[in-house]
C-alpha cells in the first residue's frame, strides 16, 4: 500500500486562520444578529427565529428573490451560449490569439464601481453615446432612470459585457486542450460541424463550463456594486435585487436581526443552488 | 447664556441613564438565573448567546468527529447512496444538515413559529436517512 503523506495539510493552515478571520467570525456574528434584536451599542435581545419568519413571509423579500432569479437567469441565458459561439469563432493558432484573449480580457479588468459609473453615462439619455444614439438618431425613448424595462436592458447588457469574456476565456481553454488527432478523426468519419461540437468540443469542455457557469451563477447571484451604481435599485424597486435589498435593510434602516436572517436565507439558496449543480454536472463522471 | 447652561447642566444629568443604557430601564435588580436566550458576554460586538453557541459547538464537534474517524477509518466510507449519488461520511453530515436548514425555512415560511418540534423531528429524521442510507 501506498503510504500517503498527510505532512501538506499544515502548509494550508495560513490560509484556514484567514478564512477564519474574513470568513467564519463574521459568518457565525451573522447567526448571532440574526435571532436577536439589536438598537446598536452593543445591547442585544432574543427573538429567535421571528426575523426569519417576517422575511420568508415578506413580500418584499418575494419580489427581490423573483428578481435575482430573473436577472440571473436571463444573463446565465446570454453569456453562456454567447460565451461557447465566440469561444468556438476564435483562431486556435497564430499571431491573432494574443490579440484576441487581451482583447476579451480587457472589460474583466475593470473595476466594478466603474463599470457602474461607465455604463450610466454611456446610456444617460442626452450625455452618453449609447443613449443620445438611441433617443436622439433612433428616435427610442430610452431612458433607464425612468423606465423599467430600459433599467433591466442596460443592467443586463453591462453585466454580458462584463463576464461573458470570463466563459470566453474558460471555453477556449477547453477548446485548446483538444489534440488535433479529434479533428481529424472526425473529418474523416465525414462528421458534421455539429457533430464535431457535440461529441468532440462540448464533453472536452464540460469541467471548464461547469465551473463558468458556477462561477457566473454565484457572481451574479450576489451581484451588487455594478446595479448600484448604475441604477440604485430604481426606478422605483424595479432593479432592487437582493444584495441591494439586504444592503438597505442592514444599513439604511438599521435592522441588523432581519438583515441577518435574509443573508442566512440568501446564502442557504446559493449554497443549494451550487451545489446540486455541481453535484449533478459531476456525477457521470463518479460513475 | 442662561438657557444654554441649563441645557448643558440637563445633558450632564442624563449621564448615568445614558452610560448604563436603556437595557436596564424598568428593571429590578435581582439576579437571575441561566438562560439559553441572555447574551453570554454581555457588550461583545460578537452578540454571542449560550443557544448559538451550542449549535456551533455541535457543528464543530460533528467535524471534529468526522476527523477523528477519517484518521482511524481512511477512505471516508465511501457508498452509493438512495439518492444515486457517491457519498462520503462529509458529505452525508453536509447533506443532513443543508436539508435541516431547508427543512426549518419551509416550516418557518408556510406555518411559522409554532410547533418547532415537528420540524426538529423531520430534521432529526432527515439526518438518520442521510447516514443511513445516503
Amino acid at each position: 500500500m501506498k503510504t500517503v503523506n498527510q505532512r501538506a495539510w499544515f502548509f494550508v493552515l495560513p490560509v484556514l486562520l484567514l478564512v477564519a478571520f474574513n470568513a467564519l467570525v463574521p459568518m457565525m456574528t451573522v447567526v448571532n444578529y440574526s435571532v436577536q434584536e439589536t438598537f446598536g451599542d452593543n445591547l442585544f435581545f432574543w427573538e429567535g427565529l421571528r426575523w426569519f419568519e417576517q422575511i420568508l413571509t415578506s413580500e418584499r423579500f418575494h419580489a427581490a428573490l423573483g428578481r435575482q432569479f430573473l436577472f440571473t437567469g436571463i444573463i446565465l441565458l446570454i453569456e453562456i451560449p454567447l460565451g461557447i459561439i465566440i469561444a468556438l469563432s476564435m483562431p486556435r493558432k497564430g499571431f491573432w490569439v494574443p490579440v484576441c484573449l487581451v482583447t476579451m480580457a480587457l472589460p474583466m479588468l475593470i473595476p466594478w464601481n466603474v463599470v457602474g459609473a461607465m455604463w450610466n453615462i454611456f446610456t444617460l439619455p442626452r450625455l452618453g453615446l449609447a443613449g443620445y444614439f438611441l433617443n436622439e438618431i433612433v428616435g427610442i425613448n430610452y431612458n433607464m432612470t425612468q423606465s423599467p424595462l430600459a433599467a433591466w436592458i442596460t443592467i443586463i447588457v453591462m453585466d454580458v459585457w462584463h463576464w461573458t469574456s470570463l466563459v470566453v476565456l474558460l471555453c477556449y481553454a477547453g477548446l485548446v486542450s483538444i489534440p488535433d488527432a479529434y479533428y481529424q478523426a472526425a473529418k474523416i468519419d465525414g462528421a458534421s460541424n455539429w457533430s464535431v461540437f457535440r461529441y468532440i468540443q462540448l464533453p472536452k469542455m464540460k469541467t471548464v463550463l461547469t465551473i463558468a457557469i458556477l462561477l457566473r451563477f454565484m457572481d451574479s447571484f450576489n451581484i451588487y456594486t455594478e446595479p448600484f451604481v448604475l441604477t440604485g435599485g430604481g426606478p422605483g424597486n424595479s432593479t432592487t435585487l437582493l444584495s441591494i435589498d439586504l444592503v438597505k435593510i442592514a444599513l439604511g434602516q438599521f435592522d441588523l436581526g432581519p438583515a441577518a436572517a435574509m443573508s442566512l436565507i440568501y446564502f442557504a439558496i446559493t449554497l443549494l443552488v451550487s451545489w446540486l449543480f455541481y453535484t449533478l454536472m459531476t456525477r457521470e463522471d463518479d460513475k | 447664556m442662561h438657557r444654554l447652561a441649563i441645557t448643558c447642566a440637563a445633558l450632564f444629568a442624563t449621564h448615568p441613564a445614558r452610560t448604563q443604557g436603556w437595557n436596564n430601564v424598568g428593571k429590578d435588580d435581582v439576579p437571575k438565573g441561566f438562560s439559553w436566550t441572555d447574551p453570554l458576554f454581555s457588550g461583545f460586538w460578537m452578540a454571542w448567546t449560550p443557544a448559538t453557541l451550542a449549535i456551533f459547538i455541535g457543528i464543530f464537534a460533528a467535524m471534529g468527529t468526522l476527523i477523528a474517524l477519517e484518521i482511524r477509518w481512511p477512505g471516508g466510507n465511501e457508498r452509493q447512496g438512495f439518492l444515486g449519488l457517491t457519498t462520503t461520511r462529509g458529505d452525508r453530515l453536509f447533506i443532513s444538515l443543508l436539508g435541516t436548514v431547508y427543512i426549518f425555512l419551509a416550516w418557518l415560511g408556510l406555518v411559522g413559529q409554532g410547533l418547532l418540534w415537528i420540524p426538529l423531528i423531520l430534521a432529526l429524521s432527515w439526518a438518520t436517512l442521510c447516514f443511513w442510507k445516503a
